[in-house]
């Protein structure tokens, strides 16, 4: 809408201005005009007049002349006449209204006409008729004409133009403020619209607006760059799917790598069960068992079954996660899940594996698969570095003092700390910047991807946290995992 | 006279964790007429080698907490009175079998195994055939 009063005002602006400019002019010509007119008559009079007064002054002297035009005074009305003097002394009433200095051209016979002032306040035009007497003075009839009639023609004239202006004024503001809405005022707003609804990433709606001018250019530039940021944005999200993609699946692999390594512990410790279930079959089978004991063996290989099943399901468990998806959990519960994952492997290797919760618990919003895949590469990690035995530890604590990196400080945040430490051989300096990167492996060809770290890395950093280690060559390492609390009120 | 009484009844010191396959080892050995010690860790398992000198056999499972069956053989690697060693094992690599071998173990076994495998195994070993046997499992059966 600015823009249209904007225009309206400079469009009326204009035409206000040369309409008072040709008012202007007009009425002054008119003025001039009616001077002219009236200075015209005048002088038609005073020959008239001057004729008369000579042939009186002459035929009868002075006396009768003047009164000849003090009687000429009632006839005409609107013009006064009068007899003055120019030179010499004179009595008051045939002194000139205008001092003699302005009359100098009578003296060359001349008429003058001029414009006075009057005491009054009233506008008079003056017209002077010389006239030389015998002994050659010179006098003049001098006819005064009010110009208050000329005035009244003046003030009217401005008033009608003042009138028109007022009138187009108005007019032009209603037609163009009706114009400028249909013609800049809407389409404007629809674009307007259209350019914030793109804003906010709603590409829907197409706005082409019709016709050749500024405004549809400009409709039809916005729709083009509505059909890029369609294109852009899809590419985007196309990169972002395989990313994501890609992202799970190398997670999965991983994972699946993981699931190897502990398969291996697990079929271990599924060699003890099967061996009770096969034997006591056989007992069954074999003659001379009395009923109790053959009651009692099949009692055991039901038993030996479970015990069998149920490491099966901690390790298919693991393998067959689900969609990614946070919770509110007990950090405590996810260290507890790990025994039964851990502890054959541990146990093969002839490790100790101590998990030390808390009586407190360690409420975060975490996804439980994802920090036990973390957890289990580290513990992994400690496993295959201790290969003469000894004692691995996850604990799971509250730091009082907590040291967070840049990005992650934030005093509001308390953050919960889960601690791989071997007995291990520890890392080289060296490779502690490293172990980190994607590839990067200490192990011979084939017994890691160099990936594990990496993706514990990039799973704790999605849940807002970070990983430190420390480790001392020939006596262990340790991995800190650091997690944002969540609120206490969450866990459920 | 001891010794025919010994040969009429061969004593087996038997070492597992797992007090069901400990028990149903025990119950097979027993009815198949041996005498039988069992012990549920490593360190009973060598402190019953070092207090009764007399057995004929040791079986004993390899993982198994306090010591291993391997460090108890290994503690055994200079007793030339030690009786044969026969270890078993849960689905034993290579390696295991080697080192067991190295160590002076007459058989390695591997879980699971066919009991009556298991029996001639043992008899083997006791009549003084005192070759390496690698038995794998059920699939002797």
């Amino acid at each position: 809408m600015r823009l249209t009063v904007k225009i309206t005002i400079a469009v009326l602006l204009g035409i206000a201005l040369i309409f008072s400019a040709y008012s202007y002019f007009s009425i002054q010509r008119e003025r001039e005009q009616l001077k002219k007119n009236l200075s015209r008559e005048a002088r038609h009079i005073g020959e008239s007049l001057r004729y008369i007064v000579t042939e009186l002054w002459q035929q009868r002297g002075e006396e009768v002349a003047i009164n000849f035009l003090k009687k000429a005074n009632q006839e005409y009305e609107q013009t006064l006449v009068r007899w003055v003097w120019i030179e010499g002394e004179a009595p008051q009433e045939f002194q000139p209204r205008v001092p003699v200095e302005q009359l100098d051209d009578l003296f060359n016979e001349e008429t003058v006409a001029l414009l006075a002032g009057s005491p009054d306040g009233g506008d008079y035009l003056l017209t002077y008729l010389p006239l030389l007497i015998d002994d050659n003075r010179i006098g003049a009839i001098e006819l005064s004409e009010s110009m208050d009639e000329m005035h009244d023609y003046v003030q009217e004239s401005l008033r009608r133009s003042a009138i028109v202006i007022g009138v187009s004024i108005c007019s032009a503001l209603l037609f163009m403020g009706a114009l400028g809405s249909i013609w800049i005022d809407r389409p404007m707003r629809k674009l307007r619209a259209q350019a914030e609804r793109i804003g906010t990433g709603d590409f829907t709606p197409s706005v082409n607006l019709p016709g050749r001018g500024e405004i549809a250019e400009l409709s039809s530039t916005i729709e083009r760059m509505r059909g890029q940021l369609v294109d852009a944005r899809e590419a985007e999200q196309i990169a972002n799917q395989e990313k994501f993609e890609t992202l799970e699946k190398l997670r999965h692999s991983e994972r699946l790598a993981t699931l190897g390594q502990l398969s291996a512990g697990m079929a271990h410790e599924l060699g003890t069960p099967l061996n009770v279930i096969a034997g006591r079959a056989k007992l069954i089978r074999g003659a001379g068992m009395d009923p109790d004991d053959i009651s009692r063996s099949a009692t055991i290989i039901g038993e030996q079954a479970d015990r069998m099943t149920g490491i099966m399901r901690q390790l298919l468990s693991f393998a067959r996660r689900g969609k990614s998806q946070k919770q509110d959990v007990d950090l405590n519960t996810v260290l507890r899940g790990l025994q039964p994952l851990l502890g054959p492997t541990a146990r093969e290797k002839g490790i100790v594996l101590l998990i030390n919760e808390i009586e407190q618990p360690l409420p975060a919003h975490v996804d439980p698969a994802q920090i036990q895949q973390v957890l289990l590469n580290l513990t992994l990690n400690g496993i295959q570095a201790m290969p003469n035995g000894g004692e691995i530890a996850l604990s799971g604590m509250r730091p009082t003092v907590t040291q967070a990196p840049e990005k992650f400080n934030d005093e509001r945040i308390r953050w919960i700390c889960l601690k791989v430490t071997d007995q291990g051989i520890g890392i080289e300096i060296e490779n502690l910047r490293q172990i980190f990167d994607p590839f990067f492996t200490t192990k011979d060809i084939g017994q890691g991807t160099g990936l594990g770290l990496s993706i514990a890395h990039g799973i704790i950093e999605e849940h807002g946290g970070w990983i430190e280690v420390e480790s001392r060559l020939g006596e262990g390492s340790c991995f800190s995992v650091y997690l944002p609390e969540a609120a206490a009120g969450e866990l459920a | 006279m001891e010794a025919v009484c010994l040969d009429v009844h061969p004593h087996i010191l038997l070492a597992e964790d797992d007090p069901e396959l400990l028990e149903l080892l025990i119950f097979v050995l027993l009815r198949a007429g041996y005498q039988v010690t069992g012990c549920d860790n490593g360190l009973q398992l060598l402190e019953e080698l070092e207090r009764v000198e007399s057995y004929d056999l040791v079986i004993s499972d390899l993982r198994m907490p306090a010591l291993t069956g391997l460090e108890v053989l290994e503690s055994q690697f200079d007793n030339s009175q030690c009786p044969p060693f026969i270890c078993m094992t849960a689905f034993g690599d290579e390696k295991t079998h080697a080192t067991a071998q190295k160590l002076g173990a007459v058989a390695t076994i591997d879980k699971p195994f066919d009991l009556d495998d298991m029996i001639e195994l043992i008899q083997t070993t006791l009549s003084g055939k005192n070759t390496h046997h690698y038995l794998r499992g059920v699939d002797h059966d």
